[in-house]
Parts: structure tokens; sequence; C-alpha cells
């Protein structure tokens, strides 16, 4: 089991489009994720999940992963949320 | 979890409680930390030992008119020993108001006194209620729970098997989903777990290839309800020829969820596997269970019975020379 915190970067937050960017990420990988804010945890491949955290901007996210390519899952998803979204960075 | 303040319960219950606060507000800010009530009786009366303090205290008739018969010297220091335990804060009920004396050291010990116009029964019964529901122990899982009728179906298994997918099938079918995704799970009783979703979430689910769905404004009012207890867990993982799967139905697996122990059925899913009908067959026979019948148990007696007999019917032929 891998973990990692990170803080949300972006502007608005995680809302729908980068949850959604997040989960699609996610599920490219075998490990088990999860996410955490605030001591609530949720599936990190489900979008309603990772959208109920209602993560703003500032707020810190646990990312868990546990499987065979734990280390690059966490480093890929930790890297997309701390450079907040990529492409999405204004939004 | 956050800190149960007195405060919260003062705005949140205020009139549930029928309370009114009869000091200042520097009390407001301690935090009760368990679910119990308690009424200080004895420790009004010196004797200390075993006090609860941690308890929300409940004055009634019998303690304010003790209190009320004491000179002004013995009331302060019975004041002075209550509040110097660092009590959370003080309900009297019956609409009765402790003298100002008294409410003085309250103050001085930064403590909420509140007075409450139900009995004292009453408010015990109802401070209960809610801090039983605030202190119960709780836990958010990933999974769909769905009311299957009348019995709580928890679906988990791994994100993308299709756990949305057969909630909608079954309300569909006309049973209804409880909450789809995140499930907050509430032990309300020792042997008792029910589930809730999320504010935020309510009744939407995301279903592949379509989005975001809102069951509610789909399928209608019947097609949803916000909480129920959950029953059997059903685990979903797709068909694995390693796996043995249960055959009979003599064995129960179960797990265990907060302390609570709910059988566990594990179903594989497979192309062409009608897993609503199958869903529907689980809570039925959940309830013939329940109800004093199990199948399995039944059919196997049948068949042990049926040897028997024909190994008696089969000894008697060959001896019957008849």
């Amino acid at each position: 089991m891998v973990q990692k915190t990170v803080k949300i970067a972006n502007r608005l937050g995680m809302h729908a489009r980068p949850s959604a960017m997040f989960v699609s990420h996610a599920s490219k990988f075998q490990s088990e994720i999860s996410v955490e804010k605030a001591g609530l945890r949720v599936n990190g491949k489900s979008i309603m999940g990772v959208m109920m955290l209602a993560a703003e901007m500032g707020s810190e996210l646990i990312i868990f992963a546990e499987g065979e390519d734990e280390e690059q899952t966490v480093e890929a998803l930790a890297n997309l949320v701390s450079t907040g979204f990529g492409d999405l960075k204004d939004l | 979890m956050a800190d149960l303040t007195v405060e919260k319960l003062y705005r949140d219950r205020k009139n549930f409680l029928d309370i009114t606060l009869l000091n200042s507000e520097s009390g407001l800010k301690k935090i009760i930390q368990n679910a119990e009530v308690h009424r200080p009786g004895l420790a009004l009366a010196g004797f200390m030992e075993r006090f609860v303090n941690k308890r929300t205290q409940v004055l009634g008739e019998t303690e304010l008119s003790y209190l009320n018969q004491m000179g002004r010297e013995d009331l302060l220091s019975t004041a002075e020993r209550l509040f110097g335990n660092d009590i959370p804060l003080i309900i009297v009920s019956k609409g009765l108001t402790p003298s100002l004396d008294f409410l003085e050291v309250a103050d001085k010990h930064n403590t909420a006194v509140f007075s409450s116009r139900l009995t004292t029964s009453e408010l015990s019964n109802r401070l209960s209620v809610y801090l039983d529901a605030f202190f119960a122990p709780a836990i958010t899982v990933h999974g769909t729970l769905v009311d299957v009728y009348g019995v709580g179906l928890l679906y988990t298994g791994k994100s993308g098997i299709g756990k949305s997918e057969i909630a909608l099938d079954l309300v569909e079918r006309g049973h209804r989903l409880v909450a789809d995704d995140v499930i907050k799970i509430i032990r309300k009783a020792p042997d008792l777990i029910v589930g809730t979703g999320s504010e935020l979430l309510g009744h939407h689910m995301e279903i592949r290839g379509i989005g975001i769905i809102d069951v509610e404004k789909l399928f209608g009012i019947r097609a949803i309800r916000l909480q129920k207890r959950i029953e059997v867990e059903v685990h979903l993982a797709h068909w694995s020829d390693d796996l043995d799967y249960e055959r009979l139905g003599l064995e129960e697996k179960a797990i265990t969820i907060l302390g609570v122990s709910i059988p566990q059925i594990n179903i594989p899913i497979s192309p062409g596997k009608n897993i609503t009908v199958i869903s529907e067959v689980i809570a039925m026979n959940h309830m013939l269970k329940v109800y004093g019948e199990n199948t399995a148990v039944e059919f196997s007696k049948k068949l042990a019975e049926r040897l028997h007999r024909q190994a008696i019917t089969e000894d008697y032929l060959e001896a019957d020379y008849e």
C-alpha cells in the first residue's frame, strides 16, 4: 500500500471535469485506489465518490493505491492533482 | 468526525429539546464527549466518588427543590463542587430555573445551563435519541444499497463491475434505491446497521456511457428511499474458474460490518447472467430464512430421509421370500 498527500492546485477545486479526469486516469491502473479528504475515504475509480469529497482549492487529499502498479499509480495521480489537472488549470 | 459542542446541540435541537440558555454564552464551546445522560442527585448531596462528570447532566424537580432548600453558603459550595468537576452542560427540566447564585458559579466555570419545558423523562429520552445518533459508530463504504422487497441488499465489488447498472435494473422492476457509490453505514443498535447516502449525491448515479443521472427525477419518488437497514451483502466479482462458489447454500458466509454480522453472498458475474432476478431471489430467500424456512437445509433433510428409507426397503425386499 502506497499513499501520498497532495494539495488541490486548481482554482475551482475538484469539480465535475477534474473529477472525471481523475477517475479516468485512475481506471487505467490495476491497483485498488482510494482517496481521502478530511477523514472521508472513497473509491478513486468512482466519479460520484470523488465528486462527493467536494475538494476545494488548497485542501489536502490523500491518495492510496494497493496493487502491482501502486507506485506509478500514486505518482501519476498525485502529479495530476498537484499540477492543477494540466489543461484544465484555468477552470 | 467533528466534535459535538454544546453550541451544536443548542443550534441543532433547540426546538426538539425545547431549551433556552439561562447564563452566558461562554459555556457553548464545551465539548460533549459521550452519549450518556446523568442525573447528579448523589453528587449534589456530596457523594463525588464515581461521579460521571463527562455526561450531560439533567436536573429535575427533585434536584431543584433540594437545591432551593439550601442556605446560600451550602448552595455555593455545592455548585462549586459540581461545576468544578468540568461537566459539559446542565439542562433543567419542567421549565424550572435554578437560583442566580447557581448560575453565577456556572458562568465562572464557563458551563452552560439550559432550561427545558419538557418533563425529565421526556427530556432524557430526546437527549438520548440525539446523542446516540451522533455517537453511533459509522463508516463509509463503496457500494450500492437497494431495498429489494423490503430487504436491504448492499452490493459491493470493484469499480466498474456493474453495481449501478444492477441497481438501475432493480429500480425499473419496482425496487427502491437507497444510495449509490458512497454508503454511510451507522450502527443503530448492537445488531442493526443502517445505510444512507450522502446529502450531496442524493440519488444520483453514474452509468458508464451515459454519465450522471438522477434516479429520483427519472423514476419518481417510488424509486427511492432515504435509509434502509442492511441485511445481506451481495459481493460481485468476475467469474473465476479457480474459485469455488456456493452450490448448496447449506453453509452461510458472513461478513462483519461495525461489529454486526450479516450474511454475505458471492455472485460471479458472467455475460448473459441476470443478476436482477438473482437479487430478487436472494431477498426472498433471506425472508424465508427470517420466517424460519431454510430451503437448502429442508431439501438436504428430505434427501437424507429418502436415502434412509430406500435402504430399509431394499433390506426388506431382499429378506422377503414370500
